[in-house]
């Protein structure tokens, strides 16, 4: 007697396998928190993409005798809305909020670009080949990282701002720089040197961390594969072993994000940063500040998106941490 | 271990080397110092400012010497002069330096005018080094006369009217961070998933991703201004003193330089400070409770029959501290180098503040004078971790 055996189809008993992409997508979904930062700085950084779009006056604009007006305002004669107020100096405060986020975010975004280059170069080659030079390396990364950094980067950056001799930054670069945050050539030398600074100091960590996992990967057979078919150091740094180090290189660089808003906002807060008539965040709420007795609202106004933006990336590297490699999570 | 002490101590050395070099080539690169600002300050009338005065006042601050013979002197105050053996003296011509350089105008052919130097017009000597005032050297303790801030003055002294302040700030904050901090974190982690757990954690991450300027300002606002306007008890919003004496409602009036006033000054930044500390420090206490809370031989504990606290006091949170000792440690410096954000914001009268200003104003001997004993600091802190960790920890060897 036999029984009669449905045949069982391959679809029917194994899952449908999913890309690698889709398993971190959806971890990452998981993370609500780390989404709804996700979405925020989308917003925001739209917001800085459009800036000249959406702010209805221009960053320098002075109207004159309109210090301290309240909000929505309406400037009589060409009918556009204060709607945030004026400064001291009677300059709409929402405009030069917007502009202000374009500049600190892209000073953010560009300093992580160069700082996580830099980092996973140094790291990968000195990973990779030892020695002597490796141990130099990586001792002066662990001096620098216990120093404190802050009493340097105004040294730094004091340094670089007033002398002006010292490090020419090429036309070209200011031009571009410019186009990117909205400021002239002569302005965006401020910005082009704070990303210098923060990015001089910012690749440690990421060289670190591309060390560690390069040594970790070294021995791995794949790399011994690719070594017996004859490739070269350089194609297996680059073709193998970056892309498999990418992980926590992801995660450094967003948390980098948060520190470089704050970094930034901080020596513009100081005055060791961007200076005054170009917006930041951070020199906004450092001129305020002395008007907080009687209007609060002025300087919160800037430093709540340096919260939300340092919160919100916070999240999101913890988000990406949890999808991309969970057994990272502290 | 004596081999390993020796080659730590060697290292440690020329790390401050270098960095002393480091820092006092990078800010004699900078311009400004004691002359800046000089030509327009006193313009006009009798009293104006010659190129022979500033010569003359570049001079009194060593300015006039080349950058390696500076440095020689700043660090260990040497040369003082021709090299003297047995009564003759040698080197007494070497030129070390530029009193005055020769300028001229120069029209180019575009029409710009630029002043361009001609060399020296009086060189100095070390011969002439004879009888100037020197510091004895960094190395023995003398950092110099301060530029600016307050001109002629010791940088000791500058330093030392400071420094109370700052200790005051710091050890006040990391003494509650700690005793605040511990407890939380180890708490947070024996009862991980509660909801103390999560509202902590997540305090705790919002803490460590305030921004410390930010925050101060809303402690100022909410507990200077805004309880002050409402009529509550407030306190006050910087400084380390009043001036005058002040009312404050329910406590009363307040003399200035009382304890009181001291206190209430206190209580802002410390809060700011700790609150930030706690939410770093806790984070990373519960992590490495947790950690070790996984580890056999606490199972092995609890299996004995041991109570829940015993284990977790003596048995996890001993080596669950282990890896805080870095932190300790290097808290060291900050307890000399002070909070830079934290005391400007509140205007706290210490070294943080101190190095600010001194940054801002060109008195490069002041903030090298900090720059240096903070990274003097960083060294014999990293040297101070790594034996404590053999000391706490005797599975790690010295290698």
């Amino acid at each position: 007697m036999t029984a009669s055996v449905a045949p069982l189809s391959a679809e029917g008993i194994s899952l449908k396998e999913k890309t690698p992409i889709q398993i971190i997508t959806q971890r990452f979904l998981r993370h609500k928190l780390a989404v709804a930062s996700l979405v925020l700085m989308l917003v925001l950084f739209t917001i800085s993409l459009f800036a000249q779009a959406i702010a209805p006056f221009k960053v320098e604009e002075i109207a004159v005798g309109k210090r301290f007006v309240p909000f929505g305002t309406v400037d009589e004669k060409t009918g556009r809305i204060h709607y945030m107020g004026t400064d001291d100096l009677g300059r709409d405060y929402f405009s030069r909020l917007v502009y202000a986020g374009r500049i600190s975010l892209s000073v953010a975004l560009i300093s992580v670009f160069i700082s996580q280059l830099i980092g996973i170069t140094v790291g990968a080659f000195a990973g990779f080949y030892g020695g002597i030079v490796d141990s130099i390396l990586m001792r002066i990364v662990e001096f620098l990282l216990t120093i404190p950094t802050l009493p340097l980067l105004l040294i730094i950056s004091s340094m670089l701002m007033q002398n002006e001799t010292l490090i020419s930054v090429p036309e070209p670069v200011l031009v571009v720089m410019g186009k990117i945050m909205l400021l002239n050539p002569r302005d965006s030398r401020q910005a082009v040197i704070i990303i210098i600074v923060l990015a001089g100091f910012g690749w440690l960590t990421a060289a670190q961390l591309m060390r560690g996992m390069v040594l970790s990967l070294r021995n791995q057979t794949f790399v011994e594969a690719a070594k017996s078919l004859g490739a070269s150091d350089v194609w297996i740094i680059f073709r193998h072993m970056i892309p498999n180090a990418m992980a926590p290189i992801i995660v450094d660089a967003s948390l980098g994000m948060a520190g470089y808003v704050v970094a930034e906002a901080a020596l513009s807060f100081l005055g060791f940063g961007i200076q005054d008539p170009v917006p930041t965040w951070g020199n906004m709420l450092s001129a305020t500040q002395q008007f907080m007795n009687d209007r609060p609202w002025l300087p919160l106004i800037p430093g709540l998106p340096i919260f939300i933006c340092s919160l919100a990336f916070n999240y999101i590297g913890d988000g990406l941490r949890d999808a991309l490699d969970p057994r990272l999570k502290l | 271990m004596t081999g390993y002490l020796i080659r730590r101590l060697v290292q440690m050395v020329i790390v401050v080397m270098i960095s002393a070099a480091a820092s006092y080539a990078l800010l004699n690169l900078a311009p400004g110092g004691p002359t800046a600002g000089l030509r327009q300050a006193v313009q006009g009338g009798r009293n104006r400012i010659t190129a022979e005065d500033i010569a003359r006042i570049r001079a009194y601050f060593e300015l006039d010497l080349f950058l390696p013979y500076r440095f020689s002197r700043w660090l260990i105050g040497q040369p003082r002069g021709p090299l003297t053996i047995f009564g003759r003296e040698f080197f007494g011509d070497t030129i070390v330096g530029c009193y005055q350089e020769r300028m001229a105008t120069v029209r180019y052919a575009d029409g710009t005018i630029k002043d361009i130097s001609l060399g020296c017009a009086q060189d100095v000597t070390l011969g002439d080094l004879v009888g100037r005032r020197t510091s004895n050297g960094v190395l023995f303790g003398d950092f110099g006369l301060s530029w600016r801030l307050l001109r002629d003055r010791p940088v000791t002294m500058v330093l030392a009217s400071r420094l109370d302040r700052t200790l005051q700030l710091i050890s006040l904050s990391t003494f509650f961070s700690l005793v605040i901090g511990i407890p939380l974190g180890i708490y947070s982690a024996v009862k991980q998933y509660s909801v103390f757990d999560y509202v902590f954690t997540s305090l705790a991450f919002m803490g460590s991703a305030m921004p410390t300027f930010f925050f101060g300002i809303l402690m100022i606002l909410t507990f200077a201004i805004f309880f002050k306007n409402i009529g509550l008890p407030y306190l006050p919003p910087g400084s380390a003193t009043a001036v005058r004496a002040y009312t404050i409602p329910w406590i009363g009036t307040v003399q200035p330089e009382s304890l009181l006033d001291h206190a209430l000054h206190l209580i802002l930044p410390v809060t700011v400070l700790t609150i930030v500390n706690i939410s770093g420090w806790s984070r990373f206490i519960r992590a490495s409770m947790l950690d070790v809370l996984r580890q056999d031989y606490v199972r092995t504990a609890r299996a004995k029959g041991l109570w829940e606290r015993v284990v977790v006091v003596k048995h996890a949170l001993r080596n669950a501290l282990i890896p805080f000792v870095t932190i300790i440690v290097f808290s060291l410096p900050g307890l000399f180098g002070g909070a830079i954000i934290t005391e400007s914001v509140f205007s706290w009268p210490g070294m943080g503040r101190l190095y600010f200003l001194a940054l801002g104003d060109y008195d490069y001997p002041v903030a090298m004078a900090i720059l240096f004993i903070t990274a003097v600091l960083t060294v014999i802190a990293t040297l101070l971790r790594d034996f404590l960790y053999t000391l706490v920890d005797p599975r790690i060897r010295f290698s």
